[in-house]
């Protein structure tokens, strides 16, 4: 199998690359009719599996499980998944040939096997669909030319995609078409049912293309997503207790502090964010910034480079084929680093002070929101879907550290994010090295502690004009008033 | 008054036709109260207490001051009998004219100077020569005030004084009341809380207990403003004639079989891999066929009503007929949904999304937490109406979460009740609720009940949150394990 974007000319690269539009509801008209009295059978009853299975049950479709014999004999997680929610479960052979659509939820690494396993027993004309495009645009992997390939990707955890459902909402999703694989044209038509039947249409449907979506995903959780927030715990602990910061306290600011400053940048991006740090200390983290920035921009433009030419997923598939030696050794050593050992103390920090005490936290997400979407855009990528694996997820990934920091957020992302997090973690920490030893606690752990708030005007002015004048800042107030839209309607 | 009126455990009967039971009521000297409550509690059945009416059957009544000043449509019609019993006493043959309106208030008062200057405000000169009983009610009410006030009670009584006051002599009667405040405590029936005036300390709230008994059922401070806020809500709801606002017009819900079961629950089990929850259960519910589901925890009631929700998923595996659909066959949960309203404590939990009290009525049309579709204005129309009937008009911007847990519970019964819907299900409505709370859950679903729209299928194990018009129990039992 070939790297299937390295197959096609640039030309057609740039295009798919640039695919990223945000839908009408009116689009969604046909509901589920698309879909209505098809068989649906889904392989791999995990989260993402369990929960869009029920969502599309609840919406009148008609769904069943397909396992491995060893998971239905064993009465595997699997297994109880399926049957306990009332779902029919058979093998394989039992259930593909009946399917109109087979709904691929497994994880990426599985994707190859599963495929292979699951193409000879599909009846002609049938739908095979994916949540995330790697198996398709970085294992190239050869589909039937009779059978339609789509993707549907709810931009959220399983679990959350059941409980939005059930409020009568949805998450944001993306939906995407194989063009080479669409030989009825019913593709599109298919991916927009699906999406209302796990009630995405409600909260908003991005269309893109396998390639868009791989090559963006790819890039947004090895840096900003995962890469840049496990860097920066790490670096910032130590940083801490170094500087004589108690160990609790160091531990609690980080684990709590990346949720409590991208909230911030939820509601209203980079610029927001900094807005909530008193001028000072705008002013101080604009600065550190702007350094991180010129430190990191080499690596993120190989990260992009790695994953735009495939290098990434070569060099992670010969570790797959290595049975993951190295994934599991790196995250041993994350699971050893000292952050990660010291728990959270018992102290209260109020919401202002996670901005107040972690100046430099806040440089880093600003320094990584704006290199990943320029680097992003920079390789073709539209600005809407550099926007979303960006800015928009960040928070996301924030919340998984405050449950149980970087051994929570690695076991909630795929193991090709975890993947690529780790490499970007091995890279950046040496290349900060030198940045941090000029680190002290009044950035990180204490705060300016000025008696004077006082700031030169034209400084403050050009600080303020530079934060709104970026180019995520522009998309994602676009994008972040379709949204408010779809979830403030009164 | 100089000391407290305490009155102790007592039970009281009236002509043998009404009782008060277990009253405990303590009076300080500078407290003022009303006495409220639905029709036929007992307000003035308290009030004519401490005036001293009444068979005493137990307890004591002790601190009653000497000279107590009632006015009364009750003490009114006895002074009108005592009237006419002279006129039947009378053996000369000539047509009594009765006693004139000059004695009844002169011959009284001690305090001609305030008599006088009563009469003139209260606009009673011209009748001054008229005999008593050819006064209108109204104006005999009138002089019944003023004796009242020229003798300067040591207590004084007001069953319903506003009531048939032009609005000059209302705001006459309530500055007086307020100028007199210092020396006089008062006890004021009053049914409407808008009428009560600003001195009044503490609130007195009786209770209907079957036909003929009432009983002192809370007493507010007013200066708890929580309390007060509920009491007042209580009093609204209860003696407001309520009507139910109208479904939506503009969206009515499909037309369903009259002649089918709302539900049919046949051979019904829940399992896991690992434990039998419910086993073979059968349950039908008719139209208008009220239900009481009762049974201990864990013996499979949520489980059995989420079946018929929709809401679990073993409801794809079962035999269950619901508003036409035989589920299993392509039907989507939101065409089950749209013919139910649900209500439980479980709802309340998850409903934590950030929206207006308002929104969480109209999201009743809607069958989601929280507002995903735009509404319409005969929607919100609607939804004001529900406001207004559960007293809450003024809270309609106000975030949900920062309302009263008992609040919230009321706004999602409203919530549930706005579309109408032909299968109401309150799953233990008045869990986690106060007694205050439990009783306006309980009037706004005994209105519901009266309706013939909707059935209602009443979860609870409490037998004190009976609910007037279910007749249909089904008890479930816990499995043996």
């Amino acid at each position: 199998m070939a790297n299937y974007f390295n197959t096609l000319p640039l030309r057609e690269q740039l295009a798919e690359l640039a695919k990223c539009r945000f839908m009408d509801m009116s689009e969604f008209a046909d509901g589920v009719e698309a879909l209505k009295g098809k068989k649906m059978v889904v392989i791999g009853c995990g989260a993402q599996g369990l929960n869009q299975g029920l969502n599309l049950r609840d919406s009148g479709l008609d769904v069943s499980y397909a396992l491995r014999p060893e998971a239905i004999a064993e009465k595997r997680q699997s297994w109880k998944n399926a049957t306990d929610n009332g779902f029919k479960v058979g093998t394989y052979e039992e259930l593909i040939p009946t399917a109109d659509v087979v709904l691929n939820l497994t994880p990426d690494k599985q994707h190859t096997a599963v495929v292979n396993a699951v193409m000879p027993l599909m009846k002609e004309g049938a739908c095979l669909s994916y949540s995330h495009g790697f198996n398709i645009v970085e294992e190239g992997i050869q589909i039937r030319d009779d059978l339609t390939v789509i993707m549907v990707a709810p931009k959220c955890p399983g679990s959350e995609v059941r409980a939005e459902y059930v409020r009568g909402f949805g998450v944001p999703t993306l939906i995407a078409v194989h063009e080479d694989n669409d030989p009825k044209g019913e593709g599109l038509a298919l991916a927009k049912a699906y999406a209302v039947g796990t009630g995405g249409h409600k909260a908003g449907v991005l269309m893109s293309s396998f390639i868009a979506e791989v090559k963006s995903d790819l890039m947004g959780e090895q840096t900003i997503l995962c890469g840049m927030l496990q860097t920066g715990s790490i670096l910032c602990f130590d940083k801490m207790v170094e500087e004589g910061i108690d160990a609790g306290y160091a531990s609690k600011l980080i684990q709590y502090g990346w949720e409590t400053i991208t909230e911030a940048l939820k509601y209203g991006g980079v610029t927001n964010m900094l807005d909530r740090l008193s001028n000072p200390a705008k002013i101080k983290c604009f600065d550190l910034a702007e350094e991180l920035k010129v430190i990191m921009r080499p690596l993120y433009n190989k990260h992009q480079d790695d994953i735009i030419n495939g290098t990434f997923s070569r060099v992670m598939m010969e570790d797959w084929a290595n049975d993951d030696a190295n994934l599991l050794k790196w995250r041993a050593e994350t699971a050893e680093t000292n952050f990660e050992k010291n728990p959270a103390g018992d102290v209260e920090i109020s919401e202002q002070e996670y901005f107040d005490k972690g100046i430099l936290m806040v440089a880093m997400v600003k320094a990584g929101v704006e290199l990943a979407f320029e680097t992003m855009t920079a390789a073709g990528i539209i600005a809407e879907s550099a926007y979303y694996e960006s800015l928009h997820e960040t928070p996301l990934i924030a919340n998984t550290i405050a449950r149980k920091k970087l051994y929570e957020m690695n076991a909630t992302i795929s193991d090709t994010a975890e993947y690529g997090c780790y490499l970007y973690n091995h890279a950046c920490v040496p290349l900060l090295g030198d940045f941090m030893k000029g680190i002290k606690s009044d950035v990180i752990g204490k705060g300016l502690e000025l008696d004077d708030n006082g700031v030169d005007n034209a400084r403050l002015i050009e600080v303020n004009a530079a934060l709104r004048a970026h180019p995520v800042e522009a998309i994602g107030s676009v994008l972040r008033g379709h949204m408010a839209d779809m979830k403030k309607i009164v | 008054m100089s000391t407290s009126i305490r009155i102790e455990n007592l039970d009281v009967n009236f002509d043998g036709r009404f009782d008060l039971k277990e009253v405990n009521w303590t009076i300080e000297p500078n407290q003022h109260w009303v006495v409220t409550g639905t029709n036929g509690s007992g307000k003035s059945a308290l009030a004519a207490v401490l005036a001293g009416f009444g068979d005493t059957l137990n307890g004591t009544v002790e601190g009653v001051p000497s000279r107590v000043g009632l006015v009364s449509f009750e003490a009114q019609a006895e002074l009108i009998k005592q009237e006419l019993k002279k006129d039947d006493a009378d053996i000369l043959d000539v047509i009594s004219e009765g006693t004139p309106v000059r004695e009844m208030i002169f011959e009284y008062c001690e305090d001609q100077l305030l008599a006088a200057e009563l009469v003139e405000k209260f606009g009673l000169s011209p009748l001054l020569d008229r005999a008593f009983r050819k006064l209108s009610t109204g104006e005999s009410r009138k002089m019944m005030l003023v004796r009242a006030l020229a003798n300067h009670p040591e207590l004084l009584i007001l069953d319903e004084p506003f009531d048939g006051l032009d609005s000059d002599t209302l705001v006459m009667l309530q500055n007086h009341l307020a100028s007199i405040i210092e020396t006089t405590p008062m006890i004021l029936v009053l049914n409407r809380f808008d009428e009560m005036p600003d001195f009044i300390t503490h609130v007195a709230y009786m209770e209907k207990v079957g036909n003929d008994e009432g009983r002192l059922a809370f007493q507010v401070d007013r200066s708890d403003e929580s309390a007060y806020a509920e009491l007042y809500q209580l009093l609204h709801l209860k003696t407001t004639d309520l009507e139910v606002p109208a479904a939506d017009p503009a969206n009515p819900l499909p037309k369903l079989n009259p002649n089918d079961p709302l539900v049919k629950l046949t051979d019904i089990t829940i399992k896991y891999s690992d434990a039998v929850i419910v086993d073979e259960f059968n349950w039908t519910i008719h139209p208008g066929q009220h239900w009481q589901l009762s049974g201990p925890n864990g013996s499979g009631k949520t489980g059995v009503l989420s079946l018929i929700t929709g809401d679990h998923p073993q409801c794809y595996v079962n035999d269950i007929f619901v508003f036409g659909y035989q589920r299993g066959n392509g039907e989507s949960i939101w065409q089950i949904k749209q013919f139910i309203g649900y209500v439980s404590t479980a709802l309340q939990w998850e409903y934590r999304v950030s929206i207006s009290c308002k929104n969480v009525i109209i999201s009743g049309f809607f069958d989601s937490i929280g507002m995903y579709t735009k509404s319409t204005d005969n929607q919100k129309m609607i939804a004001d109406q529900w406001l207004a009937l559960l007293g809450m008009q003024d809270r309609a911007d106000v975030p949900f979460n920062k309302l009263s847990y008992g609040d919230q519970r009321l706004l999602l019964i409203a919530r549930a009740m706005v579309k109408h819907p032909p299968l109401l299900i309150l799953d233990e409505p008045c869990l986690g609720l106060d007694d205050m709370n439990r009783q306006l859950v309980l009037a706004l679903i005994e209105k519901i009940c009266e309706g013939n729209e909707t059935t209602v299928l009443y979860v609870n194990h409490h037998a004190e949150d009976q609910i007037k018009g279910i007749e249909n129990f089904m008890a479930m039992r816990k499995r043996q394990r």
